[in-house]
C-alpha cells in the first residue's frame, strides 16, 4: 500500500512498532534466557510510537504540505515476517532484521519530510540510529 | 434512528432552538446527514447578547491572569479530544484528516496565544509629562462581542478571535457556519467543561438572521466575520451605520509568481499544497500560477505541475490515502463547474480536467471535483480575477517581475502573494511593492501564525486591526489615557 500523506504515514508507525513489540513479548514468553533484551525493545518500540504521535500532533498544521509529501513510501518495502522461530537461535536474527527494516522506513520517510516539519524528520533519524545500535547479545 | 438536532449554548446552558426551521448538515464526501442545524430566531440572539452583556461585569473585573487560566484548561481538553475534534471537521467539511488536524493545531496555537494576555494587554505609561504630571495608557475591555463564521475552517476561525476577546475581559458570542456547526458545538462542550460563568461564551446556530442580529444589536460592540467579499463588505457597512467595531476578512484571488530562477521541483509540493488543500477552499490558497520567464521556463513549470496535480488522489478525507476531499456541498460544485465553463467560453484552455473526478472508494460524486488547471489564461478573464474557491488553478505569464506585479495588482484582491525565487534582490521589491496582506517568499500558503496578524488587503478585507496576534488584542480592547497630579 502506498503511503502518501502523513495521517497515512503516522498509522504505519503504529502498525510496525505495536507488530514489533508484540514479536519481541511473544519470544520473550517463548524464550525465557532473552527475556530481558527482548522486553526491553518491546517497551521501547511503544514509546518510539509514542513519541512520533506526540510531535506529529504537536506540529502539524494545516499550512503544511503533509498531504503531497510522501511520494514513494510503499508498505511492501518494509514488511517483516512476525513469526515465533523455532529455535533461539534464529531469534536475534530475525530481530536485527525486523529493526533494520523499521530503520530503513525511517531514514526513508525522514528524507521524504525533510522539508516540511523539522521535528518530524529529526525524531525519525533519532529512532533510526537507535534502532542501528540495538543488539541482542549472543 | 432520528437525526440529531444541534442546540444553541445561552447564558451556560445547552438549550433547544424554539425555531422550526432546520437545515441539515450533510457529510459531503459520504452523502449521509450529520444531524440538523437550526436556523434560530433573533430572540434566541437577543438572549444570548442578554446573557453576554450581564457576564461582562463581572468577568471584565476577573484579573487577566485567572481569565488567562480558564484558557489554559481549554487548550489541555483541547489536546485530550485532538483527534476527536479533528474527526468531525472532516466529516462535516470534507478536508483531509491530516488537513482537519493542522486546522485543531492553528486553533490550539490560539488559545495559547490569547492566554499571554497578562502581558500582551499591557498598558504603557510615562512619569513627568509635566512638572508632577504622569501620564499613562490602559486598555480596557468594552463588552459584547461576535463572530459570524466560515465554513471552510469552521473550527478553526472563531479561535482567531473567542479567546482572544474574552481573555481581555469581554464576553462572547459565535454564529457557526450553518453549513458546517457541528465542530463549534465541539469546542463550546470544552468551553462548557471549562467552567467559564454563565454568558461569558454563548453560541447561537443560524443563519443571515442571527448574522443581521449581531449587526444591528444596540449592545453588541464588536463583529467579526471571515467569508466572500460581498458580505464582508455589507458587513463592514452595516457595522458602521450602528457604530460597531469590525474586522470582515474577505474573499480572495492569490497569485503565485514563479520567477526563472525558482527551484521548481522544491517547489511543487508547497504549490500543489497551495492550490488544491483543502480543495482549493481557502482565503489563502494560490488561485493563479503566474509564471515570468520563456517558453522552456514555462514549459517546465506547467508540466510538472500539471503531472503533479494529475497524481492527486481524491475521496473521503477519512480515507488516509486521500490527499484531496471533496468541495464542502454539492451547490458548490456546481459553482465551480459554471466558472469553469465561464473559463472556457472567454477562450482559456483547460489543460488538466478536473470536472469529471476519479474518486477512491465508491461514493456519491455530488461534492467531487479533482484538481483543474486552465493555461492560456489572461488577466482580463474571469479565471484571473474571481474568486473560485475550489481545486482550479489558473496559469498567467508575463515578462518580468514588473509586469507580473501590475498583473497581481489589476485584481481587486489583497489577501496573500507569492514569489518564488533564489534572487534576493526580485524577493525583495516583491514584498516591498505587492499590494496584498501576506507576503510569501517561497512559501506557498502565506497563513499568519498566531501570533502575527492575519493581513488583507483591497477587497479581501473590510477595517482597520486584524484578526490574530496584538492586532487583535487592541480590537478588542479600548485605550485608555490617563494624566494624574496628586497636590
Amino acid at each position: 500500500m502506498k503511503l502518501n500523506t502523513m495521517a497515512a504515514v503516522m498509522s504505519f508507525v503504529s502498525e510496525i512498532e505495536e507488530e514489533s513489540a508484540s514479536f519481541y513479548e511473544k519470544c520473550a514468553a517463548e524464550y525465557p534466557d532473552m527475556k530481558d533484551a527482548l522486553l526491553s525493545w518491546s517497551k521501547e518500540n511503544r514509546k518510539f510510537e509514542k513519541n512520533v504521535k506526540r510531535t506529529y500532533f504537536g506540529v502539524i498544521t494545516d499550512t503544511l504540505e503533509s498531504n503531497y509529501a510522501f511520494e514513494g513510501l510503499d508498505t511492501d518495502d518494509y514488511a517483516f515476517e512476525t513469526d515465533v522461530p523455532g529455535d533461539i537461535s534464529k531469534v536475534a536474527e530475525r530481530a536485527h532484521e525486523i529493526e533494520a527494516k523499521i530503520k530503513t522506513f525511517y531514514l526513508r520517510a525522514a528524507e521524504l519530510s525533510e522539508g516540511l516539519m523539522a521535528d518530524i524528520p529529526r525524531l525519525f533519524k533519532k529512532i533510526a540510529k537507535k534502532k542501528e545500535d540495538r543488539r541482542i547479545p549472543e | 434512528m432520528a437525526v440529531k438536532k444541534l442546540q444553541n449554548y445561552i447564558n451556560g446552558e445547552w438549550v433547544d432552538s424554539a425555531t422550526s426551521e432546520f437545515v441539515e448538515i450533510i457529510n459531503p464526501a459520504r452523502g449521509e446527514v450529520l444531524c440538523e442545524c437550526p436556523m434560530s430566531t433573533r430572540g434566541e440572539l437577543d438572549s444570548a447578547v442578554q446573557a453576554a452583556k450581564e457576564a461582562y461585569p463581572d468577568w471584565r473585573n476577573t484579573p487577566p491572569v485567572a481569565r488567562a487560566r480558564y484558557l489554559h484548561r481549554l487548550i489541555e481538553m483541547m489536546e485530550d479530544n485532538f483527534n476527536e475534534l479533528s474527526v468531525v471537521q472532516t466529516r462535516e467539511h470534507g478536508k483531509t484528516i491530516d488537513e482537519s488536524r493542522g486546522e485543531t493545531r492553528r486553533g490550539i496555537e490560539m488559545v495559547e496565544v490569547a492566554s499571554g494576555i497578562p502581558t500582551t494587554m499591557q498598558g504603557f505609561n510615562l512619569e513627568d509629562i509635566a512638572h508632577g504630571i504622569d501620564e499613562y495608557a490602559i486598555y480596557q475591555p468594552l463588552g459584547v462581542f461576535s463572530c459570524i463564521a466560515p465554513f471552510n475552517f469552521p473550527f478553526m476561525v472563531p479561535l482567531w478571535f473567542l479567546p482572544f476577546a474574552i481573555a481581555c475581559g469581554n464576553t462572547f458570542v459565535v454564529k457557526p457556519s450553518p453549513r458546517a456547526p457541528m465542530s463549534q458545538s465541539k469546542l463550546f462542550e470544552m468551553l462548557d467543561d471549562v467552567g467559564l460563568p454563565p454568558g461569558v461564551v454563548n453560541m447561537v446556530n443560524g443563519g443571515a438572521e442571527i448574522a443581521d442580529g449581531c449587526m444591528e444589536h444596540p449592545d453588541m460592540q464588536g463583529v467579526t466575520f471571515v467569508g466572500s467579499t460581498p458580505v464582508a463588505r455589507h458587513i463592514y457597512k452595516k457595522c458602521g451605520e450602528t457604530g460597531k467595531r469590525v474586522i470582515a476578512q474577505a474573499g480572495a484571488k492569490n497569485f503565485i509568481v514563479i520567477m526563472p530562477d525558482a527551484e521548481i521541483d522544491k517547489a511543487m509540493v508547497s504549490l500543489i499544497s497551495s492550490f488544491f488543500g483543502n480543495a482549493g477552499q481557502r482565503c489563502l490558497a494560490g488561485a493563479n500560477l503566474l509564471v515570468v520567464g520563456d517558453d522552456e521556463t514555462y514549459k517546465n513549470v506547467v508540466d510538472k505541475f500539471v503531472e503533479a496535480a494529475a497524481a492527486i488522489t481524491v475521496g473521503d478525507g477519512l480515507d488516509e490515502s486521500v490527499q484531496m476531499g471533496p468541495v464542502q456541498n454539492a451547490e458548490s460544485k456546481q459553482r465551480i463547474l459554471k466558472m469553469m465553463e465561464k473559463g472556457l467560453e472567454e477562450g482559456a484552455k483547460l489543460t488538466l480536467d478536473g470536472r469529471k473526478p476519479k474518486v477512491v472508494g465508491d461514493l456519491p460524486e455530488d461534492c467531487f471535483l479533482s484538481p483543474s488547471v486552465f493555461e492560456n489564461v489572461t488577466p482580463e478573464m474571469s479565471l484571473a480575477r474571481e474568486e473560485i474557491f475550489g481545486p482550479v488553478a489558473s496559469v498567467l505569464r508575463a515578462g518580468d517581475l514588473d509586469e507580473a506585479i501590475d498583473i497581481i495588482h489589476s485584481v481587486p484582491y489583497g489577501n496573500s502573494s507569492a514569489i518564488f525565487t533564489n534572487n534576493g534582490k526580485w524577493a525583495r521589491q516583491f514584498q516591498h511593492d505587492v499590494i496584498a496582506g501576506n507576503v510569501g517568499i517561497n512559501v506557498g500558503i502565506v497563513a499568519p501564525m498566531a501570533f502575527f496578524p492575519f493581513g488583507g488587503m483591497k477587497d479581501s478585507f473590510f477595517g482597520t486591526l486584524h484578526g490574530q496576534g496584538q492586532d487583535v488584542v487592541r480590537f478588542f480592547t479600548e485605550c485608555k489615557v490617563v494624566i494624574s497630579r496628586w497636590f
